[in-house]
């Protein structure tokens, strides 16, 4: 589904150049649920960012369902964005003005769909992640697992191929993060969703059916989990 | 559907930010509001002196004695001779001198003309009541009233003036008619309205000033003022020694009353548009900050899958939305302004729906320029950047 090819990555800061990604290959396959552990700084966020499409990688290709990204045309990555993959970050990034159902809608708002198809889709959702009594909420009306739990229905509602999630549970205490981990074996397991949890939690990468591990800017080792249920 | 999701969500941004909204809004409201009272105020002041010229038509001149020239009359049969001389058809002589009338608190400016009976035929005058002053009535103290001097009489404790007495100066005048109400300026002599008119030979007698020194004619076809002019000097120059007159007329007076009209417009238009700089500035200011303010919502919307060409969008519409709605406050503003002004000088008012759609089509237009700069900032942010931020 997912295949990347020897990607590097660089920032140039100032006069020199700091290499963040060094040389990365890996393949994600339908329905996997892949955990990416690795220390602060050695560039899993960049990784991701890579595979979401808001980062060009510095050298590399990169294919997704066998086609060949290439980084010209902004309507054309802005849409498999819209299309193929779905964020849930750390930070929630929930948009303050809008409730939790509108927030849900978003990403279907840039496929030119309908107001009420829009609604009646991110309602789906929002049940999907049983939130659907805040649906009229604002984001500083939830806690954060409730926003979280609304982020990954925003992840969801556009089906994509792929589920991105930055440090989920990050921001949230142990029992609440479990629950978001528990959703998101839930629809890995019940849907099929093929989703990738970068953490340094090892409690969490445990819990994926598959972990890679990244230090500074490498993969050092990829590992089948022990099934957990 | 992104359009109006687009809208929404100007709105909901707008409301968000109430202070900042209104603080841009104010240019904008000034720039279209001086745009809309100046355009609304010079179609009132074009109507008005347009109207005075359909009822008494172009065909008009008015000739006066160059000041300064003593011991040169134009004597009333020299001018009254014109009528039928060339292209005249008709002559109407007139004198006018301004007298106070009433006491104390009841006091009132009246102007006190002595005219031939050509007059009310030149210069439109329907009576509403009453007789005209007739040439019978020469060396006679008949006099006919306008609707102000009615109005002062009437509120002066003389409900029905006709025939009643009215005493100016040392003379008493009997009232034979009150004139309907006329609009006044152009060609027409100003101050019909809160006059009081007797005949000419009257007023030579009884006025303070009693010489003639204007008359107005009408001419069979349109002629140019200097051909019209020379017609006249050559005339006076032999009837009375060394006379020089000038001479006006309608055709003139239009052609120089649309060039004040448009250095009017053009100076309205000049502050509206400094205005609508200013106003536009203060917007895309607001809209820069409003860019800033929301880098993370932007970089989330990308990640989301919107395009460059979606947040553009979202923030042009988000200008364009702030400018219509400092618009259409402007163009409240404009058209009280100009009714303002209609009221204040008594005339019609009148609404141009061009000016309207001028003010919206303008508003649009601020909004879009002004906010291209922030929109373009706005979608060409680096989505992780703006995350992050
Ligand atoms: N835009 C940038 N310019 C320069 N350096 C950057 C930029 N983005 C990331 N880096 C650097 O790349 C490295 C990897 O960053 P990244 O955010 O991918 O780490 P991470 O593994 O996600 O860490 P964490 O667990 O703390 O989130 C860091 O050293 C960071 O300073
Ligand atoms: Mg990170």
């Amino acid at each position: 589904m997912l295949k990347i090819i020897d990607v590097h990555k660089n920032y140039a800061v100032g006069p020199t150049e700091v290499k963040v990604l060094k040389g990365i290959s890996m393949e994600v396959g339908k329905g996997e649920l892949l955990a990416v552990i690795g220390a602060s700084g050695s560039g899993k966020s960049t990784l991701m960012h890579m595979i979401g499409l808001l980062e060009q990688p510095t050298s590399g290709d990169y294919f997704i369902e066998g086609e060949k990204i290439s980084y010209d045309n902004d309507r054309v990555l802005s849409t498999i964005r819209n299309r193929k993959i779905g964020f849930v970050f750390q930070q929630y990034h929930l948009l303050p003005r809008l409730t939790a159902l509108d927030n849900v809608g978003v990403p279907l708002v840039y496929r030119g769909m309908r107001e009420p198809e829009i609604k009646e889709k991110s309602m789906v959702f929002l049940k999907k992640v049983e939130m659907e009594d805040r649906a009229r909420h604002r984001p500083n009306e939830m806690s954060g697992g409730q926003q979280q739990r609304v982020a990954v229905a925003r992840a969801l509602v556009g089906n994509p191929s792929i589920v991105l999630a930055d440090e989920p549970t990050g921001a949230l205490d142990t029992r609440t993060g479990q629950e978001i981990m528990n959703l998101f074996r839930k629809l890995n397991e019940e849907e099929g969703i093929t989703i990738i949890v970068i953490t340094h939690d090892h409690k969490i990468a445990a819990q994926c059916k598959r972990q890679v591990e990244m230090v500074d800017g490498v993969i050092v080792q990829s590992s089948e989990s022990r099934v957990q249920s | 559907m992104i359009l109006k999701a687009n809208i929404t969500e100007a709105l909901r941004s707008l409301v968000s930010a109430k202070q900042r909204t209104i603080l841009a809004l104010i240019g904008i409201v000034i720039g279209i509001g001086s745009v809309i009272g100046m355009v609304s105020i010079g179609s009132i002041v074009q109507n008005e002196a347009l109207k005075q010229f359909k009822d008494m038509g172009v065909d008009i001149a008015t000739v006066r004695k160059d000041s300064g020239e003593k011991g040169s009359e134009m004597a009333l049969k020299d001018i009254l001779g014109l009528k039928g001389r060339g292209d005249v058809t008709e002559v109407a002589p007139y004198l006018t001198s301004g007298t106070e009338y009433g006491s104390g608190s009841k006091k009132m400016f009246m102007e006190q003309m002595g005219v031939t009976e050509s007059f009310f035929d030149l210069n439109k005058i329907v009576m509403k009541r009453g007789r005209r002053i007739t040439d019978l009535d020469a060396y006679r103290y008949f006099c006919v009233i306008g609707t102000e001097t009615e109005q002062f009489l009437n509120s002066a404790g003389t409900p029905d003036p006709i025939g009643s007495r009215i005493a100016l100066g040392d003379r008493i005048y009997t009232i034979v008619g009150v004139m309907g109400a006329v609009s006044e300026g152009g060609m027409r002599p100003y101050g019909i309205n809160r006059s009081v008119i007797t005949h000419i030979t009257t007023g030579t007698r009884s006025f303070q000033s009693k010489e003639i020194n204007t008359f107005m004619v009408r001419l069979a076809g349109l002629k140019a003022a200097p051909e019209v002019k020379a017609e006249f000097q050559d005339y006076f120059e032999k009837k009375s020694n060394g006379l020089r007159v000038s001479v006006n007329t309608a055709e003139e007076l239009i052609a120089s009353m649309k060039k004040q009209m448009q250095l009017f417009s053009l100076l309205l238009g000049a502050i509206g548009s400094i205005a609508l700089i200013v106003g536009g500035i203060g917007v895309m200011n607001v809209m820069l900050i409003s860019v800033t303010e929301r880098r993370k919502e932007i970089g989330l919307r990308r990640a989301l899958g919107a395009q460059q060409m979606d947040i553009q969008a979202q923030f042009i519409i988000e200008s364009v939305t702030l400018c219509l709605a400092g618009g259409i406050i402007g163009i409240f503003l404009g058209i009280g302004v100009s009714l303002v002004f209609a009221k204040l000088s008594k005339w019609e008012f009148l609404v141009s729906y061009g000016s309207i759609a001028l003010g919206f089509g303008v508003a649009t237009a601020v909004g879009i320029f002004f906010g291209y700069y922030p929109a373009r900032q706005a979608a060409r942010l680096d989505p992780i950047k703006a995350l992050r931020s």
